[in-house]
C-alpha cells in the first residue's frame, strides 16, 4: 500500500516502539500532513479533520505497540485513522436513513457513456473535492479509503461493517452520488439507460 | 433502435466493469470482460470513462489543497493534557489577583479621589479628562470594568476561536468596541483659533466650545462651555463656565471659571475663582492668597502651594506640599515633604506617607495631628506572604499572556522570534521605551493629538507587560527547545514567566531583571511590528510543497493485455 519508490521509516518506527519522543515527534511530523488530509476528505468540516487527526495520533501512539512490523505501517495507520473516521460519523448518524436502505439493489445498467465522459472531462478536481463535501458519510467514507488510501475491499469491508461482496456496491453507489453532486444528471447517477 | 451486430450484444453493467476496473474480478470472469470490450465499442467507451472517473477522484484527493493547520504542526498530547489543570489554577489566582487589585488600589484611590470631590465612580473619565475629546470612555464606568470587558471578550474570542476564524473573532472583537465607543459621540458647534496669539478679547462671548492653540493663549472675554488650550502660555482672564482642559508650560487663572482644570504642564497659578477642582499632572501647582477653588486638587508632580482657599481635599504624589492657606477637606500625600505654616488651617485629617514627619507649624490650625507614615523602601523578602502573593502575580502574568497568546498567535509567534536577535531588540527597547512616552507627551499637547498621545501612553504601559510575556517565551524555549505551536509555546511561556518572576525577586537584582527583560521585550514587540508593516521589497521564494510519504497511487486496472 505504500508509494511507490518510497520505503517506510521502519528504523524510526522501531525506535518509536521503544518509547522514543524523537523517532515519534518524526514519524507525526511524517505522516501528519496525509492523515490530516485523509481526515479532511473525510469528515464534514476542517475543525473535524483537525481533532480527528490529533485524537487519530494520540490512539496511535497507544496502540503503535501493538503494529505488527512484518506488515505495511501506512496501510496501519489508514486502518486506524478511518475506523476513527468512520466512529465519529456513524456517532453523528450523518445520513444514516438515507444510507442503510436497499444496500442489495443496485442499478445493473449501462449507463451514456460519452455523457460520463464529457462530465470527467469538464469536471476539475477542485469541483469534485466540492462535490464530495455534499455526499454522505458512508459514500464518501468508501471513496477515500478506496481512492485516497488504496485499501483494500476486505480492509474497506472491515470498517464499514459491511459484506466484502457489498463494497462494490457501496463503491459504485458512491460514484453515483458524486456524479449527481457533480452534475445534478439524474441519468448517469441513476445507471442510464441501458 | 439500431440492429448493428454490436448492439446485438448484451452489453457489461457498470458493476460489473468496476469491479474489472479494481481488479476484484476472477480469472475467466475477467477474461470474458476483457473480450468483449475489445468487441463492444460502448463498453470499452464506457470502460475507459471509469476509469478516468478513478484517476479523477485520486487525483482530486491526493492534491494539497491546503496545508497543514498549525496546531497540528507538532504532537502536543502532553500539552493538552497538562495545561488543562494549570489554566484551572492560575485563572483562579489570577482572580484573587485581579480582586487583591481592587480592594488594594482601586477602591481605595477611588475613594480618595471622591473625597476630592472627583466623582470617584469615574476613575476613567478622570484619566481622560472627563468631557474632552471623546465622551464615549465616559460610558465605561470604571477601569476594571474596562479590564472586565476585555477579559470577557477575550475569553469569548477564546471560545469561539474554534468556530469563528481568528481573525474574524479579532474584528468582531473589535468592531464591538468601536460600536461602544462610537455610538455616545456626541457632534457639537465647538470653534476653533489658532496662530501666534489665539485669543477670546475683552468684550467677546463664546457660546460653545472652543479650542485654542497657539503660542500664548488668551481667554479675556466669556466662553459659555469648555475651553480646550494648548499653547506655550495659557491665560485666563475672563470667565469660563465650563472646564478648562489644557497643555502647556504656563497655566495662569486671573478670571474666574465655573468648572474643572485638567491639564498637563509646567507650572499652574491660581488667583482668581475655581468653582470645581483640579487635576494636574505637571511640576508645579500654586493657588495664590487671593485664589479660590471651590473643589479639591489632585496632582501627579513636584510642587503644591496653597495660600489661598480650596474647598474640598488634597491628593498629592509628587515631591512636596506647602499649605498656608485653608483647605475645607483633608490632605493625604505620597511625597517627600509637607510643610504647614503658621496661616495654615486644615479641616480634615492629614495622611502623609514621606521620607520625613511632617514640618507643622505651631500657629496652624488642624482638625486633627498630621498621621505620619515612614515611606518603606525596602521590599519584605522575608514576609511568607510576599511569597504568596508573588505566586498570584505570576499567575496574573500567565493568565494576561494566555489571552494575548490566543487573541494575537501569529503576532506572538512573530515577537518571540523578533526577541532572538538580541542586539537589535535591546537597542530598540531602549528607544521605545524612552521615546514613546515622549512622544506621547508631545502629542498631548496638541489638542488633536490628545487622544492619540494618551492612546500610545496606554498602549506603552501595557506593553510593559507583554514585553515580560515575551521575554519569558524566550526563555521557555531556552529550556525546552522551540516550538512553532501555538499551545506548546504558551507552556514554554508558563515556564519562563515563573523563572523570570523568580528573577525579578532577588534582592538588589531583581529590578535590574525587570528592567532588562522590559527593554529586551519592548525592542522584540517593536521589531515585529516594524516587519509587519515593512513594505514587501522582493516577493519572497516559496518554499518548496511538503512531499509525505503517503499516500500511494490507487492501482486502477485497465484492459489486460
Amino acid at each position: 500500500m505504500n508509494a511507490p519508490g518510497i520505503t517506510e521509516p521502519t528504523e524510526a518506527i522501531a525506535r518509536a516502539r521503544a518509547g522514543d519522543a524523537e523517532a515519534w515527534g518524526q514519524l507525526y511530523r511524517d505522516y501528519a500532513p496525509a492523515i490530516f488530509r485523509f481526515c479532511r476528505r473525510a469528515l464534514p468540516t476542517r475543525e473535524d479533520a483537525e481533532d480527528a487527526t490529533m485524537e487519530i495520533f494520540m490512539k496511535l501512539r497507544v496502540k503503535l505497540v501493538q503494529y505488527d512490523a512484518t506488515r505495511s505501517f501506512s496501510a496501519w495507520l489508514y486502518k486506524v485513522a478511518a475506523n476513527h473516521c468512520w466512529d465519529m460519523l456513524r456517532r453523528r448518524r450523518i445520513r444514516q436513513d438515507k444510507e442503510t436502505d436497499d444496500l442489495e439493489n443496485v442499478p445493473l445498467e449501462h449507463p451514456d457513456a460519452s455523457q460520463l465522459e464529457l462530465l470527467i472531462e469538464q469536471r476539475t478536481s477542485a469541483e469534485v473535492r466540492k462535490a464530495l463535501d455534499k455526499l454522505g458519510g458512508r459514500a464518501r467514507m468508501a471513496l477515500v479509503m478506496r481512492y485516497y488510501s488504496d485499501m483494500s475491499y476486505d480492509e474497506i469491508a472491515d470498517a464499514l461493517g459491511v459484506r466484502r461482496a457489498f463494497v462494490g456496491v457501496v463503491l459504485l453507489r458512491a460514484r453515483h452520488e458524486l456524479r449527481q453532486a457533480l452534475e445534478g444528471n439524474a441519468a448517469l447517477a441513476a445507471g442510464g439507460t441501458s | 433502435m439500431s440492429n448493428t451486430p454490436e448492439e446485438k450484444m448484451k452489453h457489461l453493467d457498470e458493476m460489473t466493469l468496476l469491479l474489472y476496473i479494481e481488479r476484484q474480478l476472477d480469472r475467466a470472469r475477467g477474461l470474458e470482460v476483457s473480450a468483449h470490450t475489445q468487441e463492444c465499442d460502448t463498453c470499452r467507451t464506457l470502460l475507459r470513462a471509469m476509469e478516468r472517473e478513478s484517476r479523477l477522484l485520486t487525483r482530486a484527493m491526493l492534491e494539497e489543497d491546503e496545508p497543514l493547520p498549525s496546531r497540528l504542526a507538532q504532537f502536543q498530547e502532553r500539552a493538552r493534557k497538562s495545561m488543562q489543570w494549570i489554566w484551572g489554577v492560575a485563572f483562579g489566582l489570577a482572580a484573587t489577583g485581579v480582586y487583591a487589585l481592587y480592594t488594594g488600589y482601586i477602591q481605595p484611590w477611588q475613594q480618595q479621589l471622591e473625597q476630592a470631590g472627583f466623582g470617584g465612580s469615574n476613575l476613567l473619565g478622570l484619566l481622560i479628562f472627563q468631557g474632552a475629546m471623546w465622551k464615549g470612555w465616559q460610558s465605561m464606568m470604571t477601569l476594571l470594568e474596562v479590564l472586565a470587558m476585555v477579559t470577557l471578550a477575550g475569553l469569548g474570542a477564546m471560545l469561539f476561536r474554534r468556530r469563528i476564524r481568528r481573525g474574524s473573532a479579532l474584528a468582531l472583537v473589535f468592531a464591538g468596541f468601536c460600536t461602544v465607543l462610537a455610538l455616545p459621540t456626541g457632534a457639537s458647534a465647538t470653534e476653533h483659533r489658532g496662530g501666534q496669539n489665539p485669543t477670546v478679547s475683552k468684550d467677546e462671548t463664546i457660546k460653545g466650545d472652543i479650542y485654542l492653540s497657539g503660542e500664548r493663549v488668551r481667554v479675556e472675554g466669556t466662553v459659555e462651555g469648555d475651553v480646550f488650550a494648548a499653547g506655550k502660555d495659557i491665560d485666563i482672564d475672563g470667565h469660563v463656565s465650563g472646564d478648562v482642559i489644557s497643555a502647556g508650560r504656563y497655566l495662569r487663572i486671573r478670571g474666574t471659571v465655573d468648572g474643572n482644570i485638567r491639564s498637563v504642564g509646567n507650572t499652574a497659578v491660581i488667583s482668581g475663582t475655581l468653582g470645581k477642582n483640579i487635576t494636574w499632572f505637571g511640576d508645579s501647582v500654586t493657588v495664590d492668597a487671593t485664589g479660590k477653588v471651590g473643589g479639591g486638587i489632585t496632582m501627579f508632580g513636584g510642587t503644591l502651594a496653597v495660600d489661598g482657599r480650596l474647598g474640598r481635599d488634597i491628593l498629592f504624589f509628587g515631591d512636596e506640599v506647602n499649605v498656608n492657606g485653608d483647605v475645607g477637606g483633608g490632605i493625604r500625600q505620597k511625597g517627600h515633604t509637607m510643610i504647614i505654616g503658621s496661616g495654615a488651617q486644615v479641616d480634615g485629617p492629614i495622611h502623609f506617607d514621606g521620607d520625613r514627619p511632617a514640618i507643622v507649624s505651631p500657629g496652624a490650625k488642624l482638625a486633627s495631628p498630621v498621621e505620619f507614615k515612614q515611606m518603606e523602601k525596602k521590599q519584605s523578602y522575608r514576609e511568607g506572604h510576599y511569597y504568596v502573593w508573588q505566586v498570584i502575580w505570576a499567575a496574573a502574568f500567565i493568565l494576561f499572556g494566555l489571552v494575548l497568546f490566543a487573541l494575537m498567535p501569529k503576532f506572538s509567534q512573530d515577537a518571540v522570534k523578533s526577541a532572538e536577535h538580541y542586539g537589535a531588540s535591546a537597542g530598540l527597547g531602549v528607544l521605545v521605551l524612552c521615546g514613546v512616552p515622549i512622544a506621547a507627551c508631545i502629542a498631548c499637547v496638541t489638542v488633536v493629538g490628545l487622544f492619540i498621545g494618551i492612546s500610545a501612553f496606554f498602549l506603552w504601559y501595557a506593553s510593559l507587560y507583554f514585553a515580560q510575556v515575551i521575554v519569558s517565551a524566550v526563555i521557555g524555549q531556552w529550556l525546552m527547545g522551540r516550538t512553532s505551536e501555538l499551545w506548546p509555546l504558551i507552556g514554554r511561556m508558563t515556564v519562563g514567566l515563573v523563572i523570570l518572576r523568580l528573577g525579578t525577586t532577588i534582592p538588589h537584582l531583581g529590578g535590574w531583571v525587570k528592567l532588562a527583560a522590559i527593554l529586551w521585550g519592548i525592542g522584540a514587540i517593536s521589531l515585529a511590528l516594524y516587519r509587519r508593516f515593512q513594505p514587501v521589497i522582493a516577493p519572497s521564494v516559496p518554499s518548496a510543497p511538503y512531499s509525505p510519504p503517503m499516500p500511494p497511487n490507487t492501482t486502477v486496472g485497465g484492459v489486460p493485455a
